[in-house]
């Protein structure tokens, strides 16, 4: 992919900053804020994020739903790291939390079968426990069709 | 993406909602795939991986044939 707006590029290192540092999504104005520039700015680069796949926006505002691997609402997916709680929007994005978080940390969940609890706990880069099968429903070329489900 | 206790509990998640199987990874693998691609999301220097790029990280830890493929999904 071509390098991006080096304004969008500076809003999407806003939003992960905010994001891990206060376990929630900022809003527009506070990455105005952060940044020394304009919401409307702002809002026109959350746009252009959420349209070249970077971002996902609730529908029909500039609100941050998910800043990959990131959700800004709570999933079945909540990962703990450092003893703070995030939320991933799948198994993949929860372990990539993790990933992105240094490498140790632990991904709860429920097998959506049989609503088992399950946790898979990575240390230092490497899986320490969990057992369980992943299942991806949807074709790669598919993904984006409907992320929400996805 | 979900993670279920075993394969069996996949048929039946998938029968009772009528839903047909898609692609199961081991715990390794998603674990490998979630490093891969999501390590260095906080680096000012990531950029959105291409699909030949997504693909080869597919392949990289094992995941190849059409449910896998970005180029040419059809093909």
């Amino acid at each position: 992919m071509t390098n991006a707006d080096p304004f969008d590029d500076t809003v999407r290192g806003e939003v992960y900053r905010f994001f891990v540092d206060q376990c929630r999504p900022p809003v527009a104005p506070e990455i105005a804020e952060s940044l020394g520039s304009d919401q409307a700015s702002v809002e026109d680069a959350l746009r252009r994020l959420a349209d070249a796949h970077v971002l996902v926006l609730a529908p029909g505002t500039t609100s941050i739903w998910m800043a990959n691997p990131l959700s800004s609402i709570p999933t079945a997916f909540p990962v703990d790291v450092g003893g703070r709680t995030f939320f991933g929007n799948c198994i993949w994005d929860g372990l990539g939390i993790v990933a992105m978080l240094g490498g140790t940390g632990s991904v709860r969940t429920w097998c959506p079968d049989c609503q088992e609890r399950l946790e898979v706990v990575v240390e230092q880069g490497r899986l320490a426990r969990g057992d369980g099968v992943v299942h991806f429903a949807v074709p790669a070329a598919h993904w984006w069709d409907d992320i929400g489900f996805n | 993406m979900l993670l279920f206790r075993s394969e069996e509990h996949v048929e039946t998640w998938n029968e009772r909602r009528g839903i047909p199987r898609g692609a199961t990874l081991t715990l390794d693998q998603q674990w490998e795939l979630a490093r891969i691609w999501y390590a260095d999301r906080m680096s000012p220097a990531w950029r959105r991986r291409t699909p030949e790029e997504a693909e080869a990280v597919f392949e990289r830890i094992g995941l190849t044939g059409g449910f896998w493929r970005l180029t040419n999904p059809s093909g």
